[in-house]
């Protein structure tokens, strides 16, 4: 234990004091030192060997931060064409319409994907590049933080003076006890110490605090992780459907009551949640006055529920940003219109229509809606009528129309068709639409009905009663089971951002050497070094270290013990130690 | 964390920790793949198709899926149970008088359920989203005379869950004297293909 090894203090690199930084592809710093060249893994320029050096440099390309920028802005562009273009999946119809306008342009864009850009292969392929990118970004660097954050101080580097922060004072202690006090007081408030090994030189001890720097800094990288992670299970187990309904109607969550399902990638009807909902009263409510006359001010789906077939039914008012939620299934509404009430009476007298159809608002300010209204079973012919419903009739100019979203006025206008509606082909037709092309018009223009009144069809063919109107609602039932949790990690990322913004990670090293020959006093240096000290406070409190530590030490009673492995008192004051070279500032008067 | 063997074996190291990054990225991309290409081609064992007609299916015995209970109201008024029609094949269609194919298929319904009444055969419709008024002048044009439960809330196609995939009307679901589905037509049944069905099951 007399073999001092001084000489080994000569490896103290300066570097080592230095923090890692914080870059993408920041390597621990003592690494750095050795192996700057080869592992920087954000250079372009670092040419590949071959075979596994081809990977290597292939995947360094794809996890730099540059890459995932490009492929960020990659993915922002190719959903351009998305809301540019019309969309097979959301409106076939405009598709082709789109391809009939076209002819000549369609075609081309229909084989680069643009008609389902979501789904396209090249839209794919950015998105698992991107995925792919931070990936392996994240993990290795959550690697390096889980060891950063478990990593010791370094050892007290030999010259304190040179830190931007440094002191010295001086007791009437030995060296190693002087250290053993200030290690004492310094692990009472919290820092994690490093004292010297049982082969090394004695007389310091260095101190870290604001590990909880890289522990947010792990936080946050794991949230991310965990972000991904749940997009991708809301993706693959969540689902989205849409379905209208009239008041007074029920629907059930299967497969066949919905207008469109849009399931996850592992999701099958019959994962649908098994509840019911009927709509038993829509109500809106506009501003009647001031600038904003005829807006929206509340809009209100009272229902009732039952969450299984037979389970009792609750009711629930739906309203915006307040969903039904059914076993983590949410029930949104997403919007509502006029279903004016018709009945048919054919011309043998008998009643072959009673229904409210749903109107379709083609003005979304005062709700002037088109419909369509289908007698399959009228005797002779089938019957078809193409309406317009206005819930605040007024006429200006001859020319119906709606002065105000509310019903305070409600009208249909009509035009009467008698033929073949083509239902009966076996084809499946839209709701919302009358083909014309095999039916004659029987009215030469549009009649006019309000509440309760009928008319009378040309040709003994029977009448038509507008007796009343419903509303309708539109719902739109999703499930997102990676919602909750993105929730969760994206609160989790800010916290853990929060931490490695907020925590300094700050460095406190105290060497001793004795004062005088008989090794009863020592000269005490105290060196700090703080982190992104941008907002200050770190010279503050280590004034204040110092001062406890010099006072601290007046009272030899708060000494405990000489810390684990250190050398004992006599081998270490012993002569043969070399003192650090001292500055002015080491002088006890200054 | 200095020496030279210690930068070293942290080259190594970082090394194994890329490539295994890496196999795992591949690995959970192949993964992703292979579920998107895969989804959906689920199929039920020892499945048969009805005359090569993909969407009209025959469940062998064993593998026949019990249809729960349900009640209801039929368009005429009548209440009806469906445990009543234990020990028959029962038909059990699907439809609107909204929907097209439904239209279509009708007549063929009911040339059907004339072709076998008497041979412990019963039809039984389920009119789903509908107005009672349309559906019974519907039924009066196909010359359709067995009873439909009112059905506007789509709550028996709820109840049969997935004992049979019932993704749109008009689905007919055929179920044996026990109370199991035996075959089912998805869409428009023609008469060879339901015929088939029913000589096969009634058999």
């Amino acid at each position: 234990m007399t073999d001092i090894r001084a000489p080994q203090d000569a490896a103290e690199d300066e570097s080592q004091l230095a923090f890692p930084e914080d870059g993408r592809n920041a390597v621990q710093a003592s690494a750095a030192a050795a192996t700057a060249t080869a592992d920087d893994g954000d250079g372009a320029g670092a040419g590949p060997a071959a075979g596994w050096g081809w990977f290597r440099w292939a995947w360094r390309q794809l996890t730099s931060m540059r890459t995932a920028l490009v492929l960020l802005f990659l993915l922002a562009l190719g959903s351009v064409p998305g809301s540019i273009l019309p969309q097979q999946g959301q409106d076939p119809a405009a598709v082709q319409n789109y391809f009939n306008s076209h002819p000549a342009l369609a075609p081309w864009l229909n084989h680069l994907g643009l008609f389902n850009t979501f789904a396209a292969p090249w839209f794919a392929a950015i998105y698992l590049l991107l995925f792919a990118s931070l990936v392996g970004c994240v993990v290795p660097r959550t690697f390096r933080l889980a060891g950063q954050a478990r990593m010791p101080p370094p050892r007290a580097p030999r010259n304190l003076g040179r830190l931007p922060h440094s002191e010295s004072y001086a007791v009437a202690l030995p060296p190693v006890q002087a250290v053993a006090a200030a290690a004492a007081i310094l692990r009472g408030k919290r820092f994690r110490l490093r004292h010297p090994a049982a082969d090394e030189a004695g007389g310091w001890v260095s101190a870290e605090k604001g590990y909880l720097r890289e522990a947010g800094n792990l936080l946050f990288h794991l949230a991310l992780l965990g972000v991904l992670v749940s997009v991708a299970i809301g993706g693959l187990f969540g689902y989205k459907a849409d379905k209208l309904i009239v008041e007074g109607q029920t629907f059930s969550d299967t497969l066949t009551a919905l207008d469109e399902f849009h399931p996850g990638r592992l999701v099958t009807g019959s994962d649908l949640a098994p509840f019911q909902l009927t709509l038993k009263q829509f109500s809106a409510s506009y501003y009647t006055s001031g600038e904003s006359r005829g807006q929206p001010s509340s809009f209100d789906a009272r229902v009732s529920y039952s969450s299984s077939p037979g389970a009792p039914s609750r009711p629930y008012d739906i309203r915006i940003n307040q969903p039904l939620n059914v076993d983590s299934v949410k029930v949104y509404l997403i919007g509502h219109g006029y279903a004016p009430e018709f009945t048919v009476t054919d011309a043998a007298g008998k009643v072959v229509y009673d229904e409210a159809p749903p109107f379709i608002p083609a003005n979304t300010g005062t709700f002037l809606s088109d419909g369509v209204v289908k007698v399959p079973d009228a005797a002779p012919d089938q019957l078809g009528f193409i309406g317009v419903f206005v819930p605040t009739g007024v006429t200006a100019g001859g020319i119906l129309d709606s002065a105000f979203p509310a019903p305070y006025n409600p009208a249909v206008s009509l035009l009467g068709y008698a033929g073949d509606l083509g239902l009966n082909s076996g084809l499946a037709q839209s709701v919302f639409q009358l083909d014309t092309s095999a039916m004659t018009k029987i009215t030469s223009r549009p009649f006019l009905l309000q509440p309760g009144q009928s008319f009378t069809l040309p040709g003994g063919r029977g009448k038509i009663t507008f007796t009343g109107y419903k509303q309708w609602a539109s719902l739109a039932v999703t499930y997102d089971p990676g919602q909750v949790p993105a929730l969760i990690c994206g609160m989790l990322a800010i916290a853990g951002l929060l931490l490695s913004f907020l925590v300094r990670r700050r460095r406190v090293f105290v060497r001793a050497v004795p004062a005088a020959a008989d090794g009863e006093r020592s000269v005490v240096t105290v060196g700090g070094l703080a982190r992104t000290d941008a907002s200050g406070g770190f010279e503050d409190e280590f004034t204040e270290l110092v001062a406890q530590l010099s006072s601290g030490e007046a009272t030899p009673r708060s000494i405990i013990r000489a810390p684990r492995g250190a050398p004992d008192g006599k081998a270490t004051t012993s002569g043969a130690q070399q003192p650090a070279s001292h500055d002015s500032k080491t002088d006890p008067g200054a | 964390m200095v020496g030279d063997g210690t930068v070293r074996l942290g080259i190594v190291r970082k090394r194994r920790t890329i490539a295994s990054v890496a196999v795992v990225t591949v690995v959970l991309l192949a993964g992703g793949l292979a579920v998107t290409l895969t989804s959906g081609s689920g199929q039920a064992t020892g499945v048969t198709h009805v005359d090569g007609n993909p969407s009209a299916v025959l469940y062998p015995a064993g593998h026949r899926a019990q249809v729960p209970d349900f009640s209801g109201t039929t368009l005429t008024g009548t209440k009806l149970n469906f445990a009543g029609y234990r020990g028959k094949v029962v038909v059990l269609n699907f439809w609107g008088s909204w929907c097209g194919p439904c239209r279509s298929e009708g007549p063929t319904l009911a040339a059907l359920s004339a072709k076998y009444q008497g041979s412990g055969v019963s039809f039984l419709g389920v009119d789903v989203h509908d107005s009672p008024v349309n559906a019974a002048a519907f039924e009066q044009d196909a010359g359709i005379k067995y009873p439909s439960l009112n059905d506007p809330g789509y709550a028996v196609a709820l109840t049969l869950g997935n004992t049979v995939p019932i993704s749109g009307t008009p689905t007919t679901v055929v179920v044996d004297p026990t109370g199991h589905v035996a075959g089912a037509v998805f869409g428009p049944v023609t008469y060879s293909v339901l015929n088939s069905i029913l000589t096969k099951v009634t058999a």
